[in-house]
């Protein structure tokens, strides 16, 4: 498999080291659980003096001082220090989960809670594997098409949704985290595939996807979520520049909104007509 | 009658299909403009007023000068209320 020029710059990028770092990006002190982003170096503060220090073309370096929550050190990692590295270096992380059909990448965005992961992991009973869980980090660099980088977190899971997909867990994530790791059904891509739609979970009273076009487009791209903020912040783009890169998303990433019953006893109705439209959506695009 | 002057540099704009998306600079809001505020809008071009775009529309659409004149007034105010429009 011949991974991207993104894909292997993200690999180096992220290796990890131990020792002390920088306390601060700048004069002020950081407070915990917060982060300073300045050009090419990237800051965070986990609980206590965890620190974790990025700057490009060094990678990562963790320093765990008194107070640090070891056991959530992956999750600081794999969630903001992950999605800084991303921006900083021209990637554009989105706060989507995503499965695969046909060699395309299907993505569900809804803020924190709203489904996500479950979808995701239900769809693998219909033969889809996992593309990604939680973070979609999009490449760019080509103007014709937006390219996807395959997850680099294990699907995670909350014990309803898993009760409700029936996907076996593993481990729980962390003492802090109410989710199980679980196995997708039909495995993981870890290849770099084309984004085909972004579709957004809403609450409605039947299953029914809505194709979304024009200025609606651009508002439900513009995204609040905290990977969103690192890449403006990296990226350090004017009115006009956010304009353009949301016209291009809104140009070149199929939107739909999926509205679905919320109701228990509905969810595999929901699963099913989602795993009709992508795969439908599939067909059409090869066609 | 003043002509009509987009003002350039307190929005950006774009096109998708036959919407026109317009955003405010000052505070990020988008606007969409179709159907007839579309056709009003790529018709200011600094030169023309409300009259002569009345004109230029009653050719392009099936509609009373009347009910054009209608929409003209409400779009022109809200263009030139969010500063995106002026009269010279």
């Amino acid at each position: 498999m011949t991974r991207t020029a993104a894909e292997l710059m993200l690999e180096r990028e992220t290796r990890v080291a131990y020792g002390t770092v920088l306390h601060s990006l700048s004069e002020e002190p950081l407070p915990e659980s917060s982060w300073q982003l300045c050009e090419d170096q990237f800051l965070l503060r986990g609980e206590g003096d965890h620190y974790f220090h990025y700057e490009r073309g060094h990678g990562v370096r963790i320093e765990r001082g008194a107070g640090a929550a070891v056991t959530e050190e992956s999750l600081w990692l794999n969630g903001s220090v992950y999605a800084a590295i991303a921006s900083i270096n021209g990637l554009f992380p989105i706060h989507a989960s995503a499965v695969a059909c046909d060699g395309k990448v299907f993505a569900f965005t809804a803020p924190a809670g709203g489904g996500k992961s479950t979808i995701v992991a239900a769809l693998g009973a219909h033969g889809l594997p996992m593309f990604c869980d939680d973070t979609l980090v999009l490449d760019l660099s080509d103007p014709d098409r937006i390219m996807c980088l395959p997850g680099h977190k294990r699907l995670k899971l909350t014990p309803s949704a898993l009760a409700l997909t029936g996907v076996e867990p593993c481990e729980k994530v962390s003492a802090t985290v109410d989710k199980l790791y679980a196995v997708p059904r039909s495995g993981e891509i870890g290849e770099a595939l084309p984004l085909r739609e972004l579709i957004f979970l809403e609450e409605g009273k039947e299953p029914e996807m809505l194709a979304v076009s024009g200025a609606d487009r651009l508002m439900l791209l513009q995204d609040d979520h905290y990977t969103a903020r690192l890449f403006l912040t990296a990226r350090q783009f004017s009115r006009v520049d956010q304009f353009t890169h949301l016209v291009r998303l809104a140009r070149q990433i199929g939107v739909t909104i999926f509205r679905r019953p919320l109701d228990r006893s509905r969810f595999i109705d929901g699963v099913e007509f989602t795993a009709r439209h992508v795969t439908g959506s599939a067909e059409r695009a090869r066609t | 009658m003043t002509a009509l002057r987009k003002q350039r540099d307190r929005f950006t704009e774009t096109s998708d299909s036959d919407e026109i998306i317009l955003m405010r600079m000052d505070t990020g809001e988008f606007l969409s403009l179709s159907g007839t505020a579309a056709a009003i809008w790529k018709l200011i071009d600094g030169e023309r007023d409300r009259d002569s775009l009345i004109e230029a529309l009653e050719a392009e659409f099936a509609e009373s000068a009347a009910g054009i004149a209608k929409d003209v007034d409400r779009l022109l105010g809200q263009l030139i209320g969010s500063g995106l429009l002026a009269s010279e």
